[in-house]
Parts: structure tokens; C-alpha cells; sequence
């Protein structure tokens, strides 16, 4: 099988945190394309990890880019010795193989590059290789999921309405503080007390959300800081190092936070 | 030390000396008597008055034994020279406080500036040299020399011409006075850390109230604290006696306890019939109580709060040091008193544990607490009762108080710091609303003023840069948002008639540079099609055996304009003069400003227009005739119409606030554009170069920033060149001659400038 290297082999973790497994797999079923919606580090692409696993599909991803050109998701012609060799991108091979493709922060690619999902995401599910000259007709096994973060760039990135409205979504935000301790002590190995003092420390970060930061801590920053402390560093310079220098290089940013660390250790 | 030359001790004479004092022998010994005695012949001989030359022969001998003889006897200069320009008291005052000053200086060549600074200050401001003197010891604790000097220019610039003003801020009564005093002195107040200490407030419970200063006045000096009430925190800008680290760390714990009120104390408790006693006893238990909440959440805060914690298990029953006591006891769980009204609070608090969610257990334990200090005929003031430890607020905010505050003549600064946090954050809109309420009084108490400014609201207060002081001084500048006053609704239509051919062309050189041409870039790495004739010199390499070149891809990309523009229009009186072929100056900036709008909106390039004039530092009137985020149409430019030339220019802080704008703004290149017909000036600056090197130091600290400053100016030989050279640099300005062309040569130098 061409897309083997894809698969998903052991359980990726993911602590569901309301029905989003069930949706994903109903959605699944209809092969209806799926959006997931949600800041960075809270969970989204863990989750397309985890459901190709439950489906036992292979699961292509993409990382979008502002240079990202619809070549770069559909194949382009090489060189080789004897002259020009058409190669397929990420998406045709999940499309001709029949996997999950899986297209991170969506909204990074040009506009005139997501254009070319069009054709695959409604009831045609045809790709048309222009350069090529071929028209590839989905694999019934193929999906499409993209993930995309709103409140993260500004007007100016947004999806067209006409790629919006193809789309069933998925809204994540940072769980629960109860599941995310859960998670944080889980995939980080540390004490619930510790995973929770980081959750009390990350609800802070969160209260400057818009207000001198653009995100507040991520679930994801927290595992970091959370493994610091598991290799025995201590929980304020792992807070550091692992939460408040990443996020942002204003000072007085800085210094709230580390004041707020104060607070919550 | 110089020895003096042998031939003065002879001409010195011998008898001069036989009543010079033993500790004047003592100083000035040997060769250094005779030069003391001329100096102290030319201050008898000048006709100063005994009583002058008596404080500087007193004077002399203790400045002689800190930074040597020399100097003390050139003290007489000084203390001539500033006794003819400030007279007798001040002349006095120096030698007198000459003394203190060499003791703490120890220094001949620091000890000498301190003296010339005094002369040069008893020259700019005689009336208020004797108040300065007199706080002489004062200000070196807490000032260097240089930092000194920079203070006493301030207040001159302050006064700008007017000595009652003077005398105000250097008799430390204006608030202006305390705050540069304390930026000199390097102290930073709450509100050089407030954006920060928003940040930490809002961190640890999601609130964002404004932020003000506590009036003076309210308490003494000692005991100001903060408070809160009506959405709003009251801080004080410094605790005394708390300084560095320490004064941050006071700041920091008062922020976080009003913000634990703020999060759990909830409604207000009535007063019902309470007494002082009691509602002092009430307070103190709520305090403890959302501190216990927040700690719940935040055990981290205890570290905070507790170092400010040091009453003592002893001492006097006076109720301020068994409140003192029982704060302790009730955050402290190390701290043990034997006093059973301290214990018996304590034990009250910790039962009711489960209960803390509840308000009312500090009414009930209060009230407990507050029978029982009445029984022990504890005396309590309420007068002069202040809520220890300092951090803690003065818990108004907690009571249906009626909070009617005495009218204060500082408001224009509260004003100013409301507005500026309004509209610098984004609230939530619940206390939207609870702002707008609080601000009202506060604007109603400025009263002369508001009438003046009709209507304009302070925004911000900027920083201004002091050539002289060579140091920029913060929050100096006052920025007013003028409302515009519309003019002729149909002012543009009749504009694109008047100057119809002007217009067109425009229209057709935006047209061409609008098209965003795709440029075909050959020869890449990487790109969406072959290049073909790259991949057959690529085919010829591979078949002669030649590594071929792998950049074999083409790609296009699209030119885009990336540059946010800030057309910042000057409207001061000067504007009013005719032009040459007709109208004002003013009438034909309006016009080629407005050609110059409507070329910018055609070309897409996100930009907003401005007008601006000053009348001194705490009024420069900005008009918003288009904001980044509208289209400019009719309404935009009938505000454009409404710009009427009035007052005087302050460039620099103009330029400054279209930074403030700019920075926002993620456009790959960020371009203030400024249209003027002069020089700056403002009727608090007589010195011409002070505005002038501060628009300078303003395009630099610009430029620092990325951002672009271009100076339009119009009126030929009205300009002095040599003064837009040394403001915008030799490239960063154009003088158009012919005022009348500007309409047309506006628009198209944009374009040029743009390119």
C-alpha cells in the first residue's frame, strides 16, 4: 500500500472532552469534510491523530504556509534524467489511496491555493490535475479534515465564505481545568498537584488573552512545563523557560506572568 | 590645589586680617587667607548687606574643610551673582546652604557646578531660587547634580514665563512637581509600571478596571493608601518609605488584595448603624476573608502578602495596634498572640472556614469582634485611623458610602489617565458603562479648562525632549481629541469641480498604479509550472554530463502596496495668511489634502488624516478628519472643510502621537506625512530651538521605530531650510515654492514617495 508509512500503529492519547469523537465518526461515515476549529495546542491535531487511529485510516498531513502554492498540494512535474516526471503532492495521494488528509492552520495558504479543495469537498469528490491533464476521482476511504484557529490572524487571513461553507466544524478550546490537570499529569508524567497548580498558572495567561497577549498558554506548553518539572527542574523556571519566554517578548507581559506564576505556586 | 602666586600675599597687606575668626584661619591657611579676605572685601564693598556677607564668612570655613579653600572663596562669586539677580534672601540662602550641599557633595569641581547651577537658575527663576535653596538638602538626597538641573529646567519649562507658577511647582505644590522629582530621582511611580501591573491584576482575576490615581489630599502624606469602589481602583503613585524592589513588591500586594475584593467581595454591605469601630473591625475581617479566597486559588500570594505583615505580639491595647495584630494573626499561621480578643478573631475566622464563600461571616464575626472592643473600653479614633498594613486599601469601596469627592484641582490629570486607559483597552462593555458614570465628576470638576477646550477630551500625555536638560520628559505633553466641526457637506463635490482637470489626471495615475502587475519570476528553486526554457538548458547540462542547474520553475507574484500613511496637517494661525492666487494657506492645504485623501483611498493604502494645533504643552488639539478604519467620502472630507487655523504648532508632539497610531499598524512600511507652512512653535516656548530639537529627537525616535517621517512645506521663503534639515534630515523634507501647484504636486510627490 502506497500510503502504509502513514499509519497510525500504537493509540495516540486523547482525553475527550465532550462527543467530538462520535461527531468526527458520524461525520466520517457521510465522508462530510471536517473543520477543526480551536486555539493552537489544544488538542486538534492530536485528535485527527487519534481518530485516523480509531479508523485505521492513514492520516497525510499538511502544514500550510504563506508560500504554500496549490503544487505543492497537488503534485508537480520533476526533472529526472530522462525528462519530466509528474509527482503527486500529499493531497492527490490521499485522494487516489484513499486516506485522511489532514490540512494544519488552512488559513496560512494563500487563498488561491484552498480553492483547489473545492472540487473534492462536495458530492463530485473529483481532483483535476490541470498540469497533468487527469481527472483523479477520490477514493472512497478519502477525507478531508482541516484545522483552522480564528482568533489568530487578523482579518485579513480568513477563509473565503465559499471554502467556510463546505465544511462541518468541530469547536476545541483548552478543556475543563479538572481534565486538563488530567491531561497535563497524564502526558507529562507529573503529580496531579503539580499538573494543577500549572493549570491555575495557565487560566491566568489565558486572562490576557487579547489584552497584551495574543494566546494565552496552550495545553500543549503546560506538558512541556510540565515534563521541566518531571526532569527535576524547578516548577518557576519551568514555567519560564517553557511558558512565559515562548509567549511573548514584552517585558511587562513577562513580568505579569511571572508575578502570576508567583501567585498561583 | 593651586598655590596662589607670591605676589598677592603682599598686596594683601598685613593688618587686614587680625579679626578674621580662628575657624577661617583654620580653613584657609597660609597663602589661601589673603584671596579669602579680597573676596570677602568685594562682597562688603558691593552693598549686599551684612547679613549676606555674614552667612557666606560663616559658610566658607565648613565648605573649605569638604572640597578645599578654592572653591569656598569662589562661592563669593556665586553668592554675588545671585544675590543681583535674586536678591538678598537668596544670596543669604546659598552660602547657607553651600555648606550643607559640600558636606554631602565632597567634591571641588561637583561642588563648583552645583554653585553655577544656582546662578543660572537664580537668573531664570529669582522668586522661587530662596524655596529651592531652602530644600536644598532635600533634593541632593535624592538627586545628583545633573539630575538636579534637569528638575529645576523642568519647572521652568513648566512655568514658561509665569513665576506664580514657578514658585508653585518648586514650593512641591503642584503634583507635576512630586512626579518629575520622583523621575529624577529614578523612583519609578505605580504609573511608570502600570501597564504591567494591569497586566498582573488582570492575570490573576481576569478584571480590568481603570486604574487612577488616589487625589492627594485626601489623607496625609503617610497614610495614603489605595482604594476601590464604582468599577474603578484608586492607587497611590509611591508608599513612603517603601523605595526599589520594596516599592514595587507594596504596589503589587495593594493591586492584588483590591483585586480580591473585586473578585469576591461582592455587594456592598449597608451601613446600617455602625460605628466607626465597628465598621473599621467589619473591613478588617472582609480583608482577611477574599485574601483566604484568592490564597485558595493562588497559595502563592501569601509570599506577597505577608512580609507586610510585622505587627508584633505586644505592645500598647490601642485599637491601630490590635488591628495590626489581628491582620497578622488571621493571614499568619506562624504568628501566635496572647491577647484573647486577637485569638478569639482568629478562631472565629478559621471555624467559619467552610463558611468564607459567604460575605456576611465578616459582618458577624466584625460585629462579635467590635461589642467585644467597645466592652474593653478601647479607645479608637476614626480620624486619624489608617488601615495597616499600608498595602491594604481603605475599604470604601465596601460600604453604601456616598461617595461625593471634594472637587480636585488635579482632576485634569485623572482625567487624562481614565481616558487614556479607556481608550487604550478594549473593556469588556459592563464596565464600559461604570466608566463613563465615574468619569462625569471628574470632568465636571476641571472647570475653566473644559469651557476653553471646548469639549476636547485628553487622550494621552506624551513625553517631550529637553535639548537643554538633554533628556526626554515623560507625560509633558497633553494630547486633546478635538471633535471636528463639519463643514459643507458638499465641500468635495465642489472641490472635484473646481479643480476637475487636476482631479482626472489623478484619477488616471491611480488607475495605472493600482493594477497590481504579476510579475513572471523565471528560474526559481521552486514554483507552480516548469520553465521551460530553463528545463532544456537543464536537459543539454544532463545529457553533456554537466550537473544541471536545478532552479528550473517559474512562479508569479503579485506586486502589493504594504504602507499605512498618517497625513498629519498643520493648523495653526500662520495658516490663515493668503496664498498667493487666491484663498487662504489653509484653503489650499484642505484642498490638496483632500486630493491627496482620495488618491490614497484609490490606491487602497490604509491611511488617517489629522489636524493639529497647540496652545501650549497640556492643550495640543488633534482633530481626527479620517481614522485608519473609514473610507474617506463626503463626511471625512467635510470635516476636512471644518479645519480652521487657530493657535500655535507643536510639532514633535504631534508627530509623536501619529506614532503612537502608526505603530499599530502591521504595514511593511509606516510613513508620517506631515503638511506644514512653518516652524514649530508654542506660546510656552520663548527658546525657538527647544521645538525645534524636539520634533527632531521625535523623528528620530520615529525612525528608531521603523517609521517614516516626510516633511510638505509649503510657503517657499516663510521656512527657514536650515531648520527642516536639522528636524526631518536632508532627504526627509521638499518645500514647495508655489503654493498654489500643491493641490496638484501633493498627490503625485505621494505617489513618488511611495513608489
Amino acid at each position: 500500500m502506497p500510503l502504509d508509512a502513514y499509519r497510525i500503529t500504537s493509540e495516540p492519547y486523547y482525553r475527550s472532552v465532550g462527543h467530538e469523537v462520535a461527531l468526527f465518526e458520524a461525520a466520517y461515515a457521510q465522508r462530510l469534510p471536517v473543520m477543526l476549529k480551536g486555539p493552537t495546542g489544544c488538542g486538534k491535531t492530536r485528535f485527527v491523530e487519534h481518530m485516523a487511529w480509531r479508523l485505521k485510516k492513514p492520516l497525510v498531513t499538511v502544514s500550510c504556509h504563506e508560500d504554500m502554492t496549490a503544487s505543492d498540494l497537488v503534485g508537480r512535474f520533476l526533472l529526472d534524467a530522462t525528462g519530466t516526471v509528474w509527482t503527486d503532492g500529499p493531497l492527490t495521494q490521499a485522494v487516489r489511496h484513499g486516506g485522511i488528509c489532514y490540512l494544519d492552520e488552512i488559513v496560512e495558504a494563500r487563498q488561491d491555493t484552498t480553492v483547489v479543495i473545492h472540487a473534492l469537498t462536495d458530492d463530485r469528490r473529483i481532483l483535476p490535475l490541470e498540469k497533468k491533464g487527469e481527472l483523479v476521482r477520490a477514493h472512497p476511504d478519502f477525507h478531508l479534515v482541516i484545522s483552522y484557529n480564528p482568533g489568530y490572524q487578523s482579518v485579513l487571513k480568513d477563509l473565503k465564505e465559499s471554502t467556510k461553507q463546505r465544511f462541518c466544524a468541530l469547536d476545541f478550546g483548552y478543556p475543563d481545568p479538572s481534565i486538563e490537570t488530567e491531561i497535563v499529569a497524564q502526558e507529562a508524567g507529573v503529580s496531579p498537584s503539580v499538573a494543577h497548580t500549572l493549570v491555575q498558572i495557565a487560566r491566568r495567561s489565558r486572562n490576557l488573552r487579547g489584552q497584551g497577549l495574543d494566546e494565552g498558554a496552550s495545553t500543549r506548553m503546560l506538558i512541556h512545563a510540565g515534563k521541566l518539572v518531571g526532569a527535576g527542574v524547578s516548577l518557576s523556571d519551568a514555567c519560564d523557560v517553557a511558558l512565559i519566554l515562548p509567549m511573548t517578548d514584552d517585558p511587562d507581559m513577562r513580568d505579569a506572568l511571572a508575578n502570576a506564576v508567583a501567585a498561583c505556586a | 590645589m593651586a598655590t596662589p602666586r607670591p605676589g598677592f600675599l603682599r598686596v594683601a597687606g598685613e593688618g587686614d586680617d587680625a579679626g578674621v575668626a580662628a575657624d577661617v584661619r583654620a580653613a584657609f591657611p597660609g597663602a589661601w587667607l589673603a584671596p579669602w579676605l579680597r573676596a570677602k572685601r568685594k562682597l562688603d564693598g558691593a552693598g549686599y548687606g551684612a547679613s549676606v556677607v555674614r552667612a557666606w564668612e560663616r559658610a566658607s570655613p565648613a565648605c573649605a574643610r569638604c572640597v578645599g579653600p578654592e572653591p569656598a572663596i569662589d562661592l563669593a562669586d556665586g553668592v554675588s551673582a545671585v544675590t543681583i539677580k535674586a536678591g538678598r534672601q537668596a544670596g543669604e540662602a546659598l552660602s547657607v546652604a553651600a555648606a550643607g550641599v559640600a558636606a554631602r557633595l565632597k567634591d571641588g569641581p561637583r561642588f563648583r557646578n552645583w554653585v553655577s547651577l544656582m546662578q543660572r537658575f537664580a537668573a531664570l527663576a529669582p522668586e522661587s531660587t530662596p524655596l529651592v535653596l531652602a530644600r536644598m538638602d532635600m533634593l541632593l538626597a535624592r538627586l545628583t547634580v545633573s539630575a538636579l538641573e534637569a528638575w529645576l529646567l523642568a519647572g521652568v519649562r513648566i512655568g514658561g514665563g509665569d513665576s506664580e507658577k514657578r514658585r508653585a511647582f518648586f514650593a512641591l505644590e503642584t503634583p507635576d512637581a512630586e512626579r518629575l522629582l520622583d523621575f529624577e530621582a529614578g523612583e519609578a511611580t505605580f504609573f511608570d509600571r502600570e501597564r504591567r501591573m494591569r497586566a498582573f491584576l488582570r492575570a490573576l482575576y481576569g478584571v480590568a478596571p481603570p486604574i487612577r490615581e488616589t487625589p492627594p489630599g485626601r489623607h496625609d502624606g503617610a497614610g495614603r493608601r489605595a482604594s476601590f469602589g464604582g468599577g474603578v481602583v484608586r492607587m497611590p503613585p509611591s508608599f513612603p518609605g517603601f523605595r526599589g524592589a520594596q516599592g514595587e513588591a507594596i504596589q503589587r500586594a495593594a493591586l492584588a488584595h483590591a483585586g480580591a475584593h473585586l473578585a469576591f467581595s461582592g455587594a456592598r454591605f449597608p451601613l446600617g448603624k455602625l460605628k466607626p469601630l465597628q465598621l473599621a473591625v467589619v473591613s478588617l475581617i472582609e480583608d482577611a476573608r477574599v485574601e483566604a479566597l484568592a490564597m485558595r486559588e493562588m497559595p502563592g500570594l501569601l509570599r506577597l502578602w505577608l512580609p507586610f505583615h510585622v505587627a508584633q505580639a505586644s505592645g500598647a491595647l490601642a485599637a491601630p495596634s490590635l488591628f495590626a495584630r489581628l491582620s497578622r494573626a488571621l493571614i499568619d499561621p506562624d504568628f501566635e498572640d496572647i491577647d484573647g480578643w486577637v485569638r478569639k478573631g482568629r478562631d472565629l475566622f478559621h471555624a467559619a472556614r467552610d463558611r468564607w464563600d459567604d460575605p456576611g461571616i465578616s459582618r458577624a464575626i466584625g460585629n462579635l469582634l467590635g461589642n467585644d472592643l467597645g466592652q474593653m473600653r478601647v479607645q479608637f479614633n476614626a480620624k486619624t485611623y489608617v488601615v495597616e498594613p499600608p498595602y491594604r486599601d481603605d475599604n470604601l469601596g465596601l460600604w453604601e458610602i456616598d461617595e461625593t469627592e471634594p472637587p480636585d484641582p488635579n482632576s485634569a490629570e485623572t482625567v487624562v489617565e481614565s481616558v487614556k486607559l479607556s481608550q487604550t483597552e478594549e473593556k469588556p462593555p459592563r464596565q464600559e458603562r461604570e466608566d463613563e458614570a465615574s468619569d462625569r465628576p471628574s470632568e465636571r470638576a476641571a472647570p475653566a479648562r473644559a469651557a476653553e477646550s471646548e469639549a476636547a477630551v485628553p487622550v494621552a500625555r506624551l513625553p517631550e525632549w529637553d535639548y537643554q536638560a538633554r533628556r526626554e520628559r515623560p507625560d509633558w505633553t497633553t494630547i486633546l481629541d478635538a471633535p471636528p466641526r463639519p463643514g459643507p457637506e458638499r465641500w468635495l463635490d465642489d472641490l472635484l469641480e473646481r479643480r476637475a482637470d487636476v482631479a482626472a489626471r489623478l484619477a488616471a495615475l491611480i488607475g495605472a498604479a493600482r493594477v497590481g502587475r504579476a510579475d513572471r519570476l523565471k528560474r526559481q528553486a521552486e514554483g507552480e509550472t516548469l520553465d521551460l526554457e530553463a528545463c532544456i538548458a537543464a536537459a543539454a547540462d544532463l545529457r553533456a554530463g554537466i550537473t544541471p542547474d536545478p532552479r528550473v520553475y517559474q512562479t508569479t507574484a503579485r506586486r502589493r502596496r504594504d504602507l499605512s500613511v498618517s497625513v498629519l496637517l498643520d493648523a495653526s494661525q500662520s495658516t490663515a495668511d493668503p496664498a498667493p492666487g487666491g484663498g487662504r494657506v489653509i484653503d489650499v492645504e484642505r484642498d490638496a489634502v483632500a486630493l491627496l485623501a482620495r488618491a490614497m483611498d484609490g490606491l487602497g493604502d490604509p491611511f488617517e488624516v489629522t489636524a493639529f494645533h497647540s496652545n501650549g504643552r497640556e492643550e495640543v488639539r488633534v482633530t481626527t478628519v479620517k481614522a485608519f478604519d473609514e473610507p474617506f467620502g463626503r463626511a471625512q472630507a467635510a470635516r476636512l472643510a471644518g479645519v480652521e487655523p487657530r493657535l500655535s504648532t507643536r510639532l514633535g508632539a504631534a508627530l509623536r502621537r501619529a506614532g503612537a497610531g502608526l505603530r499599530g499598524r502591521a504595514s511593511h512600511r509606516r510613513l508620517a506625512l506631515v503638511v506644514t507652512d512653518g516652524e514649530p512653535s508654542d506660546t510656552d516656548c520663548p527658546d525657538p530651538l527647544y521645538l525645534v530639537e524636539d520634533a527632531r529627537h521625535a523623528v528620530h525616535g520615529l525612525a528608531a521605530e521603523g517609521i517614516d517621517c516626510f516633511c510638505v512645506a509649503v510657503g517657499g521663503g516663510a521656512i527657514d531650510r536650515a531648520v527642516l534639515d536639522r528636524v526631518f534630515g536632508r532627504r526627509g523634507h521638499v518645500s514647495i515654492a508655489r503654493i498654489e501647484a500643491l493641490p496638484e504636486t501633493l498627490p503625485l510627490l505621494y505617489m513618488r514617495l511611495t513608489r
